[in-house]
C-alpha cells in the first residue's frame, strides 16, 4: 500500500540557506503527525511546500497517488491553519468560514449547513454572525480551524497552531485538537518547537535539525530511544555521562563501567531524570536492580508540586538531575550533602553521535 | 465627569485647536451661509431672506456647475484609479523598493502648484517640449495647437497634481492589510483576481474614497488651472464665483454658488461612497 502523502528527496534551498536537505517521508492516512525542531530548523518551509506556498528546489510530492509538486495551493486538496491564523478582518466568523465553500461554488443550502457543522465541531455554533474583531484568541484559533476543516481537506496542515496562546489555553486546545482528530478521521500534520505539545498529540513525530529529519518514530521511542545527542536534549531533560567505549566496555569518566556491545568509541550514556534513583541517608540503599551507583553532593533542590527536582554534581563535575515523586519531604537535604544517586543500566541510552 | 460637573481637565487641551477651527472655519463658512440669502443694492449688503440667489445660482450657472462638476468627477476617478494602481504596485510588487517608491512620490509634493501649471504649459505649449520633440523627429509638419487650452489639459494638469495626495491613504490603507489572509484565501481556492476583489479591496475602501474625496474636492474648486490650461471653453465655476467676490462686488450670489457647489459636491462623495461600498459588499 503506497502512503497517503509521500516525499521524495524533497529540498528548498534559498540562495545560499539550505531551508530544507533532501527528505524522504511517508505519512499514512488518518495520521496526526507533529514535526518538531527548534526555530529555524525548516519545519516551517517543509510544511509550506506540501501546502504549495513554497516551490520546492529539488523532489516530488505525492498525494493519494497524484503528483502534486507543481501544483498551486489554490488547486492542492490540502488547507493550512496558518501561524497567525490569518482570518479575513473584514468578514463575519461565519463568512470566514464559508468563503472556501463560496468559492467552490457549493449551493447556499449545503453551504450554511456546512458552515454550522464546522462552527459546531470546535464549540462556536453561536458565534457565525460576530465580527472577528470581537473574537479572542483562542475562539479566533478555532475560527482558522473551522476554515480549513469545513474544506474537507484530504491533509490539514498546521503551522504553530497554538504557539500565540497561554498555556492554560494551550492546553485545552489540545484536547480539542486530540477529539477533533478523532472525530474528522482526518490526516493532520503539524509543526511544532514545543515537545510536550508534540507529545501529547501526534502518534508520530518527525524531529528536525537543520534542515533535516534526524529522526521520525512514536513519541514513546523518540522520549525512551533518542539517536542523538541533539535529540536527547531537545526532547525533555536528560543526564549525559561522558565516556570511552572499549572491546564492549564502556567506562565513564565518573568511573563506572557496564557492558555495552559496539564499536570502540567516545560515547554519552544518556538517563531521564525521573529513572534515577536518590538517597539520601546513609542507612537507606537503592533498590537492588539500580546497578549503577556513585555518591554526588547535592547543589540544589527544587520543590515542583508532584515531585522534586534535585541537582548535584559528582566528583568529576557532572551535573546531575535527579526527579523523585515526592513532595519535598527531603528537603532538608540542604545542599552540600552527600547523596547516593543511581539508576539500572536497562534504562540510559547510549549515544555515539 | 463627577458630580456631573463638565470635565473641563479634558476639555483644556484641545481648546486652542477648536477655537482656532471656529475662528477660522465654522464663523467665515456660517457667515456666508447667511449672507447667501441676502441682497445687494447700490453695491451695498442688505440682510433678507431670500433664495433669490439659489434662483439665479441654477439659472444662470448651471452650464458652468454641471461642467465643473463633471470635470471634478473625472479628475477624482482618474487619480484615483491611477493612484491606487500606482500604491498597489508599491505594496505587493515592488518589494522592498515600495517604501522607496512611496518617498519619491512625496517628493513630488514639493513642486508648488504654479510651477506644475506651467510645467505643463511647458510640456503641452506649441513651442513647448512635445511640440518640439514630434517636430524635431519629423512626425509632425507644424505644431499641434489643440494640445493645450482645452478641458482634457485640466484634467492632465490637475490629475499630476493632486496624484501624490492620493497615493499616500490608498497605500496607507493598502499596507494595513496582514499578507497571512491573502495566503489563507489562495489556500481556500482563490484567484488572483478574488483575492483582489474579496479580500484586497474591501480592506481599503476607506483608503480610496479618501483619495478620491482629496482630488474630487480640490479639482471642483480650482479655478486656476483652468484660467491658465483651460482655455475659454473649460470655465469652472470656482472663476464665476471668484468673480462674484472680485469684480462683480456680489458676494451673496457667490456665496449661494459656494453653497450649492459644497452641497452637490457632498452628494456626489457619498453617492461614490454607497456605490462603493454597495460594489464590494459581502454577500452571505
Ligand atoms: N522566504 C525565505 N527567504 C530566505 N530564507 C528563508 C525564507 N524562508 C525561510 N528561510 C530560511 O530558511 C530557514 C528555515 O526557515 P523555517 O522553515 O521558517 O524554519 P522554522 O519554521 O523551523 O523556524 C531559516 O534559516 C530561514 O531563515
Ligand atoms: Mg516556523
Amino acid at each position: 500500500m503506497t502512503a497517503h502523502v509521500e516525499l521524495r528527496q524533497i529540498s528548498k534551498q534559498y540562495g545560499a540557506v539550505r531551508a530544507v536537505l533532501p527528505t524522504d517521508l511517508d505519512i499514512q492516512k488518518g495520521e496526526f503527525l507533529a514535526i518538531l525542531g527548534p526555530s529555524g530548523c525548516g519545519k516551517t518551509t517543509l510544511l509550506r511546500m506540501i501546502g504549495g506556498f513554497v516551490m520546492p528546489s529539488g523532489g516530488t510530492i505525492t498525494l493519494e497517488g497524484q503528483d502534486v509538486t507543481r501544483l498551486k495551493p489554490e488547486a492542492r486538496p490540502t488547507n493550512m491553519v496558518f501561524q497567525g491564523y490569518g482570518l479575513f478582518p473584514h468578514m463575519t466568523v461565519a463568512q470566514n468560514v464559508g468563503y472556501g465553500l463560496r468559492l467552490a461554488r457549493v449551493p447556499d443550502e449545503e453551504r450554511k449547513r456546512r458552515v454550522q457543522e464546522a462552527l459546531s465541531l470546535v464549540h462556536l455554533g453561536d458565534f457565525g454572525p460576530r465580527s472577528i474583531d470581537q473574537m479572542s484568541g483562542g475562539q479566533r484559533q478555532r475560527v482558522a480551524l473551522a476554515r480549513a476543516l469545513v474544506m474537507q481537506p484530504k491533509v490539514l496542515l498546521l503551522d504553530e497552531p497554538l504557539a500565540a496562546l497561554d498555556l492554560k489555553l494551550r492546553k485545552a486546545m489540545q484536547e480539542e485538537f486530540r477529539r477533533i482528530h478523532s472525530a474528522t478521521g482526518g490526516t493532520f500534520i503539524f509543526v511544532t518547537h514545543d515537545q510536550e505539545e508534540a507529545m501529547s498529540l501526534a502518534n508520530r513525530i518527525c524531529v528536525m535539525e537543520g534542515g533535516r529529519i534526524v529522526q521520525s518514530g512514536s513519541p514513546q521511542d523518540i522520549y525512551l530511544r533518542p539517536q542523538s545527542r541533539f535529540i536527547s536534549r531537545f526532547i525533555g531533560e536528560a543526564n549525559f555521562f561522558r565516556g570511552q567505549r572499549k572491546d564492549g566496555k564502556v567506562t565513564l569518566e565518573n568511573g563506572l563501567s557496564f557492558a555495552d556491545a559496539g564499536k570502540d568509541a567516545e560515547i554519552d550514556c544518556v538517563v531521564r531524570p525521573e529513572n534515577m534513583g536518590i538517597r539520601l541517608n546513609e542507612s537507606e540503599t537503592l533498590p537492588a536492580d539500580f546497578d549503577l551507583q556513585i555518591v554526588s553532593t547535592v547543589e540544589e533542590v527544587v520543590f515542583l508540586g508532584p515531585y522534586t527536582h534535585y541537582k548535584l554534581a559528582t566528583q568529576n563535575g557532572e551535573r546531575i538531575i535527579v526527579e523523585v515523586r515526592d513532595q519535598g519531604q527531603n528537603r532538608c537535604a540542604h545542599p552540600g550533602a552527600k547523596a547516593l544517586i543511581g539508576w539500572r543500566s536497562r534504562d540510559h541510552t547510549v549515544l555515539t553521535e | 465627569m463627577k458630580n456631573g460637573r463638565f470635565p473641563y481637565a479634558r476639555i483644556l487641551p484641545v481648546l486652542p485647536s477648536v477655537l482656532v477651527f471656529t475662528a477660522f472655519f465654522a464663523v467665515p463658512l456660517a457667515y456666508f451661509f447667511i449672507i447667501s440669502f441676502w441682497r445687494v443694492r447700490a453695491f451695498q449688503l442688505r440682510p433678507d431672506a431670500t433664495l433669490a440667489q439659489y434662483e439665479a445660482v441654477f439659472l444662470d450657472y448651471s452650464g458652468p456647475l454641471i461642467f465643473t462638476l463633471g470635470m471634478a468627477l473625472a479628475i477624482g476617478l482618474t487619480t484615483t484609479l491611477i493612484a491606487f494602481a500606482f500604491a498597489f504596485f508599491c505594496r505587493f510588487r515592488a518589494y522592498r523598493f515600495g517604501t522607496a517608491l512611496i518617498f519619491v512620490t512625496l517628493l513630488a509634493l514639493f513642486g508648488g502648484y504654479l510651477t506644475k501649471i506651467y510645467m505643463w504649459k511647458t510640456i503641452l505649449g506649441s513651442a513647448g517640449i512635445l511640440n518640439s520633440a514630434l517636430l524635431a523627429i519629423g512626425l509632425i509638419d507644424n505644431p499641434i495647437t489643440a494640445l493645450l487650452y482645452n478641458p482634457v489639459a485640466v484634467v492632465i494638469t490637475l490629475v499630476h497634481y493632486t496624484l501624490p495626495l492620493a497615493v499616500l491613504p490608498i497605500y496607507g490603507s493598502l499596507k494595513g492589510i496582514d499578507d497571512i489572509p491573502l495566503e489563507a484565501a489562495r489556500d481556500l481556492g482563490a484567484s488572483r483576481m478574488r483575492i483582489f476583489a474579496d479580500i484586497i479591496v474591501p480592506q481599503c475602501r476607506v483608503g480610496i474614497l479618501s483619495a478620491f474625496s482629496l482630488s474630487f474636492i480640490f479639482a471642483a474648486g480650482d479655478y486656476v488651472t483652468p484660467l491658465m490650461v483651460g482655455g475659454p471653453s473649460s470655465s469652472m465655476i470656482g472663476l464665476f464665483i471668484q468673480n462674484q467676490f472680485g469684480t462683480r462686488l456680489n458676494s451673496p450670489l457667490g456665496s449661494a454658488m459656494s453653497f450649492v457647489v459644497i452641497g452637490c459636491c457632498v452628494v456626489i462623495i457619498l453617492t461614490v461612497a454607497a456605490a462603493l461600498f454597495a460594489v464590494t459588499r459581502r454577500r452571505d
